[in-house]
């Protein structure tokens, strides 16, 4: 395997990655207000996306893998709803630790290196191609 | 320019060889070294290979079994090696022709 497709295959590597990651931003989005169904549960708790280097045996190059996901320790945001069935006894429900903010700034950093390893694709397809090129031309 | 020529004529007497060696029928006296004709299939083959692969890939994804990213890379891959191979066949077959040429 050539230096050139080792890098393709790295950057759509850190693709991969970051769409897990997308994923895992969905979850948190999707969950931001998922309470417990009685007063004794839990509400969802966030889940924070982590990277780790991977060294692919069979070409001795460094991917990068998302592995499971890990739960966030902060505390629950606590909300006045006596009327919630999930309501403790002085008639507060706790609420995910989800910060839609930060979720948006998650996604848009998401994104960004997506097309940063997208880019990598490009400038490799390109290289190739060139020097494919002085094959051609004569 | 001359290299062009010398790999020309080096094309041309393996093929002259393969088609002596076909004719007398050994086969085996011609697939030990690496004639035109081979390496052409062989690259080929690759070709073969690689596309089938990302064929696989393109029902996977379909059929919601492969990543789209798989995808792109192996149908990426299959269309650099059949763009080389393609380079490759066409500068070999343009000495040859300049051979056909050469005013004797």
């Amino acid at each position: 395997m050539t230096d050139m497709s080792s890098a393709l295959k790295i950057a759509a590597a850190g693709m991969r990655a970051q769409s897990a990651r997308m994923r895992v931003i969905a979850e948190n989005v999707a969950n931001a207000g998922s309470t417990a169904t009685g007063p004794d549960g839990q509400p969802y708790r966030r889940k924070i996306p982590v990277f780790t280097e991977e060294l692919d045996r069979a070409t001795g190059v460094h991917l990068v893998h998302m592995s499971k996901p890990i739960p966030d320790a902060s505390k629950f945001r606590s909300v006045y709803d006596p009327g919630h069935p999930a309501a403790d006894a002085k008639g507060f429900v706790k609420y995910p630790n989800v910060n839609s903010m930060v979720e948006l700034m998650d996604m848009r950093e998401a994104q960004r290196s997506f097309e940063a390893n997208i880019s990598v694709i490009e400038n490799s397809r390109a290289m190739l191609s060139r020097t494919l090129e002085l094959l051609r031309s004569r | 320019m001359s290299f062009t020529a010398m790999q020309a004529l080096k094309a041309y007497g393996e093929a002259v060889n393969t088609a002596k060696v076909g004719g007398a029928g050994g086969e085996e006296a011609g697939a030990a070294k690496l004639d035109f004709g081979a390496m052409v299939k062989d690259a080929m083959n690759s070709v073969a290979s690689d596309t089938a692969k990302a064929e696989q890939m393109a029902v996977g994804s379909a059929t919601g079994k492969v990543d789209l990213i798989e995808v792109v890379s192996a149908v990426n891959e299959a269309e650099m090696t059949l763009q080389t191979v393609i380079a490759v066949r066409d500068q070999v077959i343009r000495a040859y022709q300049d051979i056909l040429r050469m005013p004797i």
